[in-house]
């Protein structure tokens, strides 16, 4: 099938490309004010084509400062989409460790020492410090409060009435098309396969659709970028090695809360020093919170729906959350790399935009409004081209597109955050350092530490353990765990002191019943499995099974052979599997033993 | 003042079934709770006599019958014929009927034909101070709502089940007939038979009264470290012949055969229970080895009665999701069950 | 025997299954809780239905399939970006509400009105389609209705089956009590079936068919009549959510002998 222009993803940063885009394709009168090429007379044909199910179900974000979305839509009325709200109040919160399970090295240990005895003077109230005073980058003033998924479809919906662009939901990408070093489409899933990609009854072959411009917004851990990058390298020192995976609840509530829409909290220092917490209140009692886990947290046992739970019980949190009920769960990779991770930004017949082109800014921990800006960036440049009728070469995306990028705030931000997080690859206190550091010196200073690959970072459970718990004791845990075939850090966690959660059967519920209940998480059948353990026999010598402890849908299980099973029907395409992993692949050292490909299913919810 | 029909269809034998007795049921009971009411029995079938003597005492004042060759088949134009000239004649303000699969095809059309209103699947209904008003589920049964209408003629179709029948003797009624001419226009469909289901055993049976469902827990490796699996086999297999039970699994159950891992060699996908399985409706539910994880419960939504054998006090059946946990090995205590199911039941 | 049937299929949205869903009550009555924020599909029953329609049509050359569809706009257009890359039909689409505690004779009065509408409407031909129960209402009515104001003599429901006879005469196994099916024979159209299940998979997603069908619903969706329901007939008492939860009991200590006695006392009462 031929068309004008594919999209791969409809995340912030294609709705960014297509709202500007489709405001200008028809004139008043409803004629084309730009005429397509493969159907003349006509608008453009412009194709967007959605993994998830339907919109605003495969992403998440909810605190921005609207600087892209204002310049787009400068009457934004946060009251015309469900869930939005003007920020109101900011504060940084550092949570002390109350129950004394958390692993903190003696800096931290020293410091929440100092801070429980001078208790007298600092406002240390509920086992947490509100810091009196928090950075300027770190602000969202005059922002919003989103639900992602609510203001998807609100843009969705507007784009596709314009009539002159088709997103099409539960429909995966599954590869770019690729000729003599140009991208000239995409090509769609197999459907009718079973499991391993083998044609079954109805076998459909993915379709392939041609198009002059193909615009990649996959996301951080998209397969098509992936594949990219692997055809086209990246720019020189420029590698993805920082990351970190998002889990979040949507709650109501209680009914007398005192929180007021537009608060907006964010913690560090518990669970772990190096989980970072944000919370977030909507209109109507609702609040979205939830925990980044990120891959320097160097830990085998890293498990984002366990920490969530410890870190909502936490007594600066409970107290507002206790009597809540969950209405929505989801988890999602954030890519941490930002500019460092950035590839090449366009080439012959494509461009990349969003997180997966290294938009998302670390320091101010923001990625919707500089996604949604790349996205607006690559509309203004098509128009462009399009009207002058040059075509989407490499050297003229480059002249309008990547240009544009460069001279924009978006760049220069960028840079200062480039170096920020560094610091955190050597510590927590000395990334909190480094991290103020940058922000506060606009990039000229920053503490240095190169990242390393994920995999590298990923100790044995018998080194992180050490002096906790008995290697005799791991190894008796483990072949308990895996007779019954679940994951192995809840065992871990309650032997050093993490207690059992409470289940109340509203906020507190099973992992299971938070994809079912919060998440609605859902499989079509007909499809390959996405998640693919890639060398078995690494798997097989693997001691931490990292892919297992840290799966955000319980997805991945002790599988027959040392090798973990994959359960598409549990999957949220959340991504994590594709950086935790503790193996890189014979030849390639960025690379490690998990391909996480184009998969449909996942999350029903529009909340997150 | 109400004039309510009994609106009921015979069987092929000429019998009334259940759900008919369960209509008058409600039809007696409605008819004392409301000042000035009278019932007036509607019977449609190859014949009706015999049926009308069999509810000849239940107080009503009339005995409606259409009657022939034509309304013996279920088929919407001769039923809807026979029906509008059973409610012309009663001048019914009110008809309650079973929600069978024969009424619910054509009575809402017929509720059009006379201008009046249907409410379908209702499982209650009561009056008070004259005003009546029905129950029924909504959003597939996750809502209940309880409603009124004004307007006459009502039909209301009762769910099979959800009254108590009526019990009389049989005697004598005195029907009058009613003589439909059925045009050829409402002959051009012929029902030309019954297709049944293959009986299979172990598929999940709709009129079992009990549901049994085997959880993965069957399979795993018990207290001496190993799985007992054909030991299982023969005691779920067991079970369900001696209780009559149908066979309901969970997801991961039956997910292991499809991995090639030694599992009840009898299980497919089909007796899967759940979000992505089934959701049946058995009025007792046994669980067994099956840990209550929310999305395997959600498929016991119509479950009224539901227990489970489980060695952990701390699964998902102890919070909320069963009436009775049994905290119990469940080889040993199904062993048991089927030892005492086998013996004749104390008189 | 070659016949070219005009198919119409009524089918409305409903809220994605797995959502968790409340009644509120509001000044028109009873409502779901963040309705218009819910995900939705198109009801499943209706949905065999289209698919039953389209593999029909597919099988007598000439025929065509429509698809009447009530429901709020937004949400139609965004369920049309699934639905309508399954197979091919023409969108009729009135813009009003999708809610089930509609009265089911009110929503078939438009659906007839709609389906009236379509030109060239030929009753010889017609076959109209629906589910037999939608996910909301779950009343099993409106087909009847709307087959009853269109004089349609021949209707069936809880369909799982449709086969056409060498002589032109359709074959329909209908659902009945006791999980057995009653087989008729309908000598021609017009025909009204709703549809259970039926044998159909879920078609695979088409891209062409996706950009065909787009072609005629967008614009359908542009002018989407808007439509009120009176709501006049039905006054709701209450409506609630069942107790989600029981009060287990938990049997900790007692010898499997007892329990097994327990049990069966159970299965015997
Ligand atoms: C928990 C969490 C909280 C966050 N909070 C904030 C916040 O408060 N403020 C903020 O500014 N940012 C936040 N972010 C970051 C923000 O969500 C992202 O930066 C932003 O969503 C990136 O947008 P994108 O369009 O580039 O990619 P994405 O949002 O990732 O969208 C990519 C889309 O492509 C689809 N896709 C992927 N592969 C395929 C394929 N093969 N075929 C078809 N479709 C495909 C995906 O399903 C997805 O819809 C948060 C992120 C997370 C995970
Ligand atoms: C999106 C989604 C959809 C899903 N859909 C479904 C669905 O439709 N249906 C479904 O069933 N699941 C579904 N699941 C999976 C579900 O969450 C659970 O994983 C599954 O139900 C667990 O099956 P189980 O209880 O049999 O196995 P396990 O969780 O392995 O439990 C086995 C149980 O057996 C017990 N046991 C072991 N030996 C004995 C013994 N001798 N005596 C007594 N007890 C014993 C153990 O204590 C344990 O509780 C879904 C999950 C997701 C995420
Ligand atoms: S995928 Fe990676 S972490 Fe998981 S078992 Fe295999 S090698 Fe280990
Ligand atoms: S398997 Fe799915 S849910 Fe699990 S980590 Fe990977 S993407 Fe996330």
């Amino acid at each position: 099938m031929d068309v004008d222009i594919v999209c791969v993803g409809f995340g912030p940063a294609t709705a960014g490309f297509l709202t500007t885009l489709s405001r200008q394709l028809l004139k008043a009168d409803g004629t084309p004010a730009i005429e397509s090429t493969v159907t003349p007379g006509m608008p453009p044909q412009i194709l967007c084509y959605e993994r998830a199910d339907d919109l605003g179900f495969g992403v998440s974000g909810v605190v921005t400062r609207a600087r892209g979305l204002r310049e787009t839509f400068p009457d934004l009325d946060p009251k015309q989409i469900p869930m939005a709200a003007l920020v109101a109040e900011e504060k940084v919160v550092y949570l002390l460790d109350p129950i004394g399970a958390s692993r903190r090295s003696w800096t931290v240990r020293a410091a929440d020492a100092c801070l429980r005895a001078f208790k007298g003077l600092l406002p240390l109230k509920n086992d947490a410090l509100e810091l009196p005073w928090s950075p300027a980058f770190l602000h969202k003033t005059g922002g919003l409060v989103l639900s992602m998924g609510q203001f998807m479809q609100w843009v969705g919906a507007q784009i596709q009435s314009t009539g002159t662009v088709q997103i099409w939901l539960g429909t995966p990408v599954s590869e770019a098309l690729i000729e003599d070093r140009n991208v000239v489409g995409v090509r769609l899933l197999d459907q009718g396969v079973d499991k391993q990609g083998k044609p079954g009854e109805g076998f459909m072959p993915g379709m392939d659709i041609h198009a002059a411009l193909t615009v990649l917004g996959d996301g951080p851990v998209g397969p098509v970028g992936q594949q990219i990058d692997a055809q086209f390298g990246t720019p020189e020192n420029h590698h993805s090695r920082d990351w970190a995976v998002g889990m979040k609840f949507v709650v109501d509530l209680p009914e007398n809360t005192p929180l007021k829409p537009g608060t907006v909290l964010h913690t560090f220092g518990f669970p772990e020093p190096e989980i970072f917490g944000f919370f977030y209140v909507q209109p109507d009692r609702i609040a979205s919170l939830g925990i980044f886990v990120p891959s320097w947290f160097d830990s085998p046992m890293r498990t984002s729906y366990r920490y969530l739970q410890h870190w909502m019980l936490h007594p600066y949190l409970w107290r507002y959350l206790e009597g809540s009920k969950l209405r929505s769960w989801g988890a999602k990779t954030l890519g941490e790399s930002g500019r460092r991770g950035e590839p090449h930004l366009a080439g012959n017949g494509y461009a990349r935009i969003g997180e997966g082109s290294g938009s998302t800014n670390v320091l101010t921990g923001s990625g919707i409004d500089e996604a949604w800006t790349t996205g607006t960036q690559l509309a203004e440049s098509v128009l462009e081209l399009l009207k002058a009728g040059k075509a989407f070469t490499k050297e003229n995306l480059e002249q309008s597109y990547v240009s544009r990028r460069r001279t924009s705030w978006l760049e220069s931000e960028a840079r200062v955050a480039e170096k920020s997080r560094d610091g955190f690859q050597k510590g927590f206190v000395r990334g909190m350092v480094g991290m103020a550091l940058a922000g506060l010196t606009n990039g000229r200073l920053a503490l240095n530490g190169e990242p390393v690959p994920p995999y590298q970072r990923i100790p044995t459970l018998e080194e992180y353990y050490r002096g906790r718990i008995s290697p005799e004791e791991i190894d008796q845990l483990g072949k308990e765990c895996r007779i019954k075939g679940v994951s192995l850090h809840s065992a871990l966690m309650q032997r050093c002191g993490w207690p059992a959660i409470p289940y109340d059967g509203k906020l507190l519920v099973s992992h299971q019943d938070a994809l079912l209940l919060g998440g609605k998480v859902q499989a079509p059948p007909g499809y390959a499995d996405h998640v693919v353990f890639l060398y078995p026999e690494l798997c097989q010598k693997c001691g931490t099974k990292i892919c297992i402890e840290l799966c955000s849908g319980q997805a991945i299980a002790p599988g027959q052979g040392g090798v973990p099973a994959f359960d598409r029907e549990k999957c949220v395409h959340c991504g994590a599997c594709y950086w935790n992993c503790s193996q890189s692949v014979p030849g390639n050292p960025e690379r490690m033993n998990i391909a996480f490909r184009a998969g449909t299913g996942g999350l029903h919810s529009a909340e997150n | 003042m109400e004039t309510i029909l009994l609106l009921a269809h015979t069987e092929p034998d000429g019998t009334l079934a259940k759900s008919a007795f369960e209509i008058l049921g409600a039809a007696t009971s409605l008819n004392s709770s409301l000042a000035g009411s009278k019932i007036i029995a509607g019977l449609v079938g190859e014949t009706v006599q015999s049926a009308a003597d069999s509810i000849a005492k239940c107080g009503a004042v009339k005995f409606l019958g259409v009657a022939g060759a034509d309304f013996a088949p279920s088929r919407y134009a001769s039923d809807a014929a026979a029906a509008e000239a059973i409610c012309r004649a009663a001048n019914a303000s009110l008809i309650l009927a079973p929600a069978t699969a024969r009424w619910n095809r054509v009575l809402p059309a017929v509720a059009q034909r006379l201008g009046g209103h249907a409410d379908t699947h209702i499982t209650g209904i009561e009056a008070s101070n004259g005003s009546i008003s029905v129950n029924r589920w909504y959003y597939r049964q996750r809502m209940e709502a309880s409603l009124q209408r004004k307007g006459r003629p009502w039909f209301i179709l009762l769910e099979p089940g959800s009254q108590p029948a009526w019990g009389g003797e049989r005697a004598p009624a005195k029907m009058e007939t009613i003589n439909v001419n059925l045009p050829e226009t409402c002959k051009r469909t012929t029902v030309v038979g019954l297709r049944e289901p293959t009986a299979d055993a172990q598929t999940i049976r709709p009129d079992a009264d009990l549901l049994l469902v085997a959880g993965a827990g069957w399979t795993k490796k018990q207290a001496d470290g190993q799985p007992h699996v054909k030991e299982a086999e023969k005691l779920i297999l067991g079970c369900l012949k001696l209780a009559r039970a149908s066979l309901g699994s969970s997801k991961s159950l039956v997910d292991l055969s499809g991995e090639g891992q030694a599992t009840l060699s009898f299980l497919t996908h089909l007796n899967q229970i759940g979000q992505t399985g089934s959701t049946p409706r058995h009025a007792k539910g046994l669980a067994t080895c099956c840990h209550g994880e929310e999305p395997h419960t959600v498929g016991w939504r119509f479950v009224n009665e539901r227990r489970a054998i489980n060695l952990d006090p701390g699964c998902g059946w102890a919070r909320g999701k069963a009436d009775v946990l049994y905290v119990a090995d469940a080889f040993t205590v199904v062993a048991k069950v089927n030892e005492l199911l086998a013996e004749k039941p104390a008189a | 025997m070659n016949t070219a049937y005009q198919i119409v299929v009524c089918g409305s949205i409903v809220p994605d299954p797995l959502q968790t869903l409340e009644p509120v009550t509001g000044p028109a009555g009873p409502a779901l809780k963040n309705e218009m924020m819910l995900p939705a599909v198109l009801d499943p029953w209706a949905s065999h239905a289209l698919y039953e329609a389209a593999n029909f049509a597919k099988h007598s050359a000439g025929s065509k399939v429509w698809l009447v569809s009530l429901g709020p706009k937004a949400k139609l257009q965004q369920v049309m970006m699934t639905v309508a890359q399954k197979v091919p039909f023409e969108l009729i689409a009135l813009d009003g509400p999708a809610s089930g505690f509609t009265d089911a004779a009110e929503v078939a009065a438009l659906l007839t009105e709609a389906i009236q509408s379509i030109p060239g409407l030929d009753k010889a031909k017609l076959l109209v389609f629906g589910g037999w129960e939608s996910a909301s209402r779950g009343a099993g009515a409106t087909m009847q209705i709307v087959g009853e104001r269109l004089g349609i003599l021949d209707q069936f429901q809880g369909v799982d089956e449709l086969k056409l006879n060498p002589d032109g005469s359709l074959e329909i196994l209908e659902r009945i009590e006791g999980g057995k099916h009653q087989v008729s024979r309908c000598v021609s159209p017009p025909a009204l079936l709703g549809w259970a299940t039926g044998n159909l998979p879920e078609p695979k997603n088409n891209p062409q068919v996706g950009m065909v069908n787009m072609r005629t619903a967008m614009p359908a969706l542009q002018k989407a009549k808007p439509v009120k329901l009176a709501g006049e007939s039905l006054t709701f008492k209450s409506v609630s959510l069942p107790k989600q939860l029981r009060e287990t009991k938990i049997v900790k200590d007692k010898s499997a002998d007892d329990i097994a006695r327990e049990i069966v006392e159970w299965i015997r009462k």
